[in-house]
């Protein structure tokens, strides 16, 4: 049970994260939105680390440096959701951006890359991707 | 095309190119977790994703342009947020594995954007709610699902797996 309300918390944060972003860049300019929630973030997680101290934070310099940039894809996602709620609405916004995640996803790991493991594509993919499309479709009707 | 159809198109492919790129980082910083931690993991993408920003921000010059006055206290609570994201999904996942976790985070995320838009909360422009609306989130939902579907014993397979890993 605690389990399925923090399920349900993440995907309402999720879209909160959308709209506040929105509303502040609409108030300041999007890049400096950007800037202030990212920092307040930043701020929060480095106290808790600094409280929880899990795991192995020297084994940072055995990763990729590449990966250790991933957070800057951060700038042009929150840049392009914020941009594209202005345009489009929330619940477009929301869908199109799930799909292309779950699509993203899926096409790393057919190809491996990154060195994931391999998958093939079956039956319920198409059904799956036809579903999807056709959601965007009738949303629009 | 008219201009809402130019409008509508650019909205849309902003935000498929942004999930792509939720993907993309969901898996770097996997490689980065997986050798430091989640926390560490947390701090570094949102340190990040804060430095870049302010780069872009200073180069754009928008933030000469800004008043301290400008900035409400409450924007800096709007941060929260992104922690509130990593700490409920990991809980989640914790607990209920990744199907279920994924479905209830979708719904939670979709039917939480539709009720925005139908009351146009926030400064954010009202879009009437509709029946067809909410049939397309409910065909988008069953999508994914069906798209995650796995063979029977692979799920099963998977669910050993985890379960290994959960108590090693």
């Amino acid at each position: 049970m605690k389990g399925v309300l923090f399920a349900f918390l993440g995907g309402m944060f999720i879209t909160l994260q959308g709209v506040l972003n929105a509303n502040i860049s609409g108030e300041i300019g999007t890049l400096p939105a950007i800037t202030i929630t990212q920092f307040t973030g930043f701020f929060l997680a480095f106290t808790i680390w600094l409280l929880v101290r899990d795991g192995n934070y020297t084994q940072i310099k055995s990763v990729k440096t590449a990966y250790l940039f991933a957070g800057s894809f951060g700038l042009l996602i929150i840049f392009n959701e914020v941009t594209a709620i202005h345009s489009i609405g929330i619940t477009l916004t929301m869908s199109m951006l799930l799909i292309s995640q779950v699509l993203m996803a899926f096409f790393i790991d057919t190809r491996g890359w990154f060195g994931m493991e391999k998958k093939q594509i079956h039956a319920p993919q198409y059904i799956g991707v036809t579903l999807m499309v056709l959601g965007v479709i009738v949303m629009q009707l | 095309m008219s201009e809402d159809g130019i409008r509508m198109v650019v909205g849309l492919i902003l935000a498929a190119t942004a999930g792509a790129a939720i993907s993309l980082q969901t898996v770097f910083n996997n490689k980065v977790n997986e050798k430091t931690g989640s926390w560490t993991t947390t701090t570094l993408a949102l340190g990040m994703g804060f430095v870049f920003a302010l780069v872009a921000s200073i180069m754009a010059g928008e933030f000469s342009r800004i008043q301290l006055g400008q900035i409400d206290l409450w924007y800096w609570f709007a941060g929260v947020t992104g922690v509130g994201v990593v700490f409920c999904l990991v809980q989640a996942m914790k607990r209920l594995g990744p199907t279920v976790t994924i479905s209830i985070v979708m719904t939670a995320q979709l039917s939480t954007a539709l009720i925005w838009d139908s009351f146009g909360w926030m400064g954010i422009e009202k879009i009437p709610f509709s029946m067809t609306k909410l049939a397309g989130i409910l065909m988008i939902i069953a999508g994914v699902l069906v798209f995650k579907m796995r063979s029977k014993e692979k799920a099963d397979l998977m669910e050993v797996e985890n379960k290994k890993r959960m108590l090693g």
